[in-house]
């Protein structure tokens, strides 16, 4: 029996499909209904406000309040401050694991196990418990309220060294002879052979290490000051509070911030799923 | 060439591939851990070290009501999350593991909250919860319930929101572990029970739940783990509120160290944090050996 037969008489067996279906369609619905919302307030005239559900989702639209927050707020700002922040955290991150990973997983030296058990302690200092210390360190190295304090406590990862580690040992030991018979260098055999062979693993770890990055809360929120500095996550509710009983306002603000990691979403759908249970931890 | 200066000279070649993981190791996860030892036994402002108080501040923190309160709160989190979490991850992945059209849709619509920022669920879930004017409110006007319930202001409320919002929030991540397990059981389990005449319910009684025990623990464990540091959505509905009723430990660290201006003492609670976190941590990555993975 092959499989698509097989699946089709799982079909015709299920006596529920039909139950599962609306159930399943019904949690989705509930599930992205509050996005819709948003961007359904998003468009409303500003200082709309109704006791009709209805209402939230009928004309009148106007992009005004889109224009109108992008000239005259910081939200552009700390849209691209997250990004830059992600961006330069992921690419660090996957660096400086990668390297470590490969001396580890390839390379000859003493104390290796030590330095490698050493590396294993960090998957059990928990990030949340050390910030009142963290925050100090930061401030003495003079690196509170900017990028760099921003990002570079978060770019040792010790569950990157493992995951490249085991990708690495995976890799065949004919192949790696061979490249070293042939007078290849550490650095070559790491960029030319041994990297290019661990994409899959590169790629979990950039996705994971953006999205914790981009909701980073506790860290900005501790460690920048001024309002030019602010990720998303932190500058968002200064805005909310601001205008506390208005609508509009603040739902644009929140829809500007969620356009463009929705967009990435469901372009990338695929891998950051597979990139999840790929790492099969989360932050 | 000795044998010691070969040594030296593969050590020298690791050197570069080693030394920027461990320096940001080194003084961003591992310093902390001295540093905030050294914090909890002083008097410490945000502008500097002030005075030797020895375990002054340990002993304060267990006679302070406000940790026990928060430190309780956290647990309550952590009980009231958990199970649900677990158990809708469970459902949500049985669903998006249908073989339908509708799969990709499914498995997106779970998983989009995700990715989400926590300022923008956080408002998003004020903002539907509004009293008089909330959309939450005014359907349920529409329904018929004519209770106006102020979501935030009432302890119980206040707990069931934020419980719901993190749950619609996370529990994305944990069907997709849920996802990955189911597709990892052989075909040929299903198969071979189908000859043997074994019902649908049998199937998943004998053969999905057990195959998915490994994962689920694995879940479980992470779960703990990440709820014992909930914080930012805490904050950001309820500011801890109301009267404190929902503010979890480290939204007290955070007061207490940047608001009253006192880190020592931040410090001092963020070890007994730290403390909870190194067992739980422990006893995850135990079972996750136990399991060879």
């Amino acid at each position: 029996m092959n499989k698509n037969s097989l699946k089709i008489l799982e079909k015709n067996r299920d006596p529920f499909r039909s139950v599962k279906l609306t159930v399943g369609i019904t949690i989705s619905i509930i599930f992205i209904f509050p996005i819709i919302w948003m961007m359904f307030v998003s468009v409303k005239p500003d200082g709309f406000m109704t006791t009709n559900p209805v209402e939230w989702f009928t004309p009148p639209y106007t992009f005004s309040n889109y224009v109108d927050l992008i000239m005259n707020s910081l939200i552009l700002r700390w849209l691209w401050n997250s990004l830059i922040v992600a961006v330069i955290t992921t690419i660090l991150t996957l660096v400086i694991t990668s390297l470590a990973a490969f001396a580890i997983s390839q390379m000859k030296f003493r104390f290796k196990n030590t330095i490698f058990i050493f590396f294993l302690l960090g998957l059990m200092i928990p990030g949340e418990a050390t910030i009142i210390p963290l925050y100090e360190i930061v401030k003495s190295l003079n690196m509170i309220d900017s990028y760099a304090g921003l990002i570079l406590p978060m770019i040792a990862s010790p569950l990157g060294v493992i995951i490249l580690k085991s990708f690495f040992d995976g890799v065949p030991r004919e192949v790696i002879e061979s490249a070293i018979m042939d007078g290849c260098s550490y650095l070559k055999l790491f960029y030319k052979i041994v990297l290019p062979l661990a994409k899959p693993a590169m790629a979990a770890i950039g996705i994971f290490t953006f999205i914790g990055s981009w909701n980073n809360f506790l860290w900005p929120y501790l460690s920048i000051l001024s309002e030019t500095l602010y990720t998303l996550p932190v500058g968002l509710p200064v805005f909310n509070s601001t205008y506390s009983q208005a609508y509009v306002q603040p739902m644009t603000a929140n829809a500007i911030a969620s356009i463009p990691v929705i967009v990435a979403f469901l372009i990338f759908e695929k891998q950051i799923v597979k990139g999840i249970s790929f790492t099969g931890i989360k932050g | 060439m000795n044998s010691k200066k070969k040594a030296w000279m593969q050590d020298l070649r690791a050197l570069p591939f080693l030394l920027p993981f461990f320096i940001a190791y080194l003084i961003f996860t591992i310093f902390p851990i001295f540093k905030g030892l050294e914090m909890s036994l002083y008097e410490w402002n945000l502008v500097r070290k002030l005075e030797f108080v020895g375990l002054e501040n340990y002993t304060e923190m267990f006679q302070d009501e406000f940790f026990w309160d928060s430190l309780w709160n956290t647990t309550l989190f952590v009980i009231l999350t958990t199970p649900t979490m677990v158990a809708l991850a469970l459902v949500l992945a049985l669903l998006a593991n249908l073989n339908t059209k509708l799969q990709t849709f499914f498995r997106g619509s779970f998983f989009l909250p995700s990715i989400l920022s926590v300022a923008v669920i956080s408002f998003l879930a004020i903002f539907m919860l509004q009293p008089y004017n909330g959309l939450v409110n005014t359907v349920l006007q529409l329904v018929g319930i004519n209770a106006e319930p102020f979501w935030m202001a009432d302890k119980t409320l206040a707990w069931v929101t934020i419980v719901v919002v993190t749950l619609w929030w996370t529990v994305g991540f944990n069907m997709v572990l849920f996802l990955a397990g189911l597709q990892d059981i052989p075909e040929s389990l299903y198969e071979a029970s189908e000859i043997d005449g074994a019902t649908r319910w049998e199937q998943f009684r004998y053969i999905t739940l057990p195959q998915l025990i490994p994962i689920g623990r694995v879940i479980l464990l992470l779960q703990i783990l990440a709820s014992y540091k909930v914080f930012a959505q805490i904050l950001l509905i309820t500011g801890g509120g109301p009267g404190g009723a929902t503010r979890p430990l480290i939204q007290y660290i955070y007061e207490v160290g940047f608001t009253k201006n006192n880190l020592g003492y931040a410090a001092t609670m963020s070890y007994a944090l730290f403390f909870i976190l190194l067992v739980l941590s422990i006893i995850q990555l135990r079972s996750q050996r136990s399991e060879g993975k």
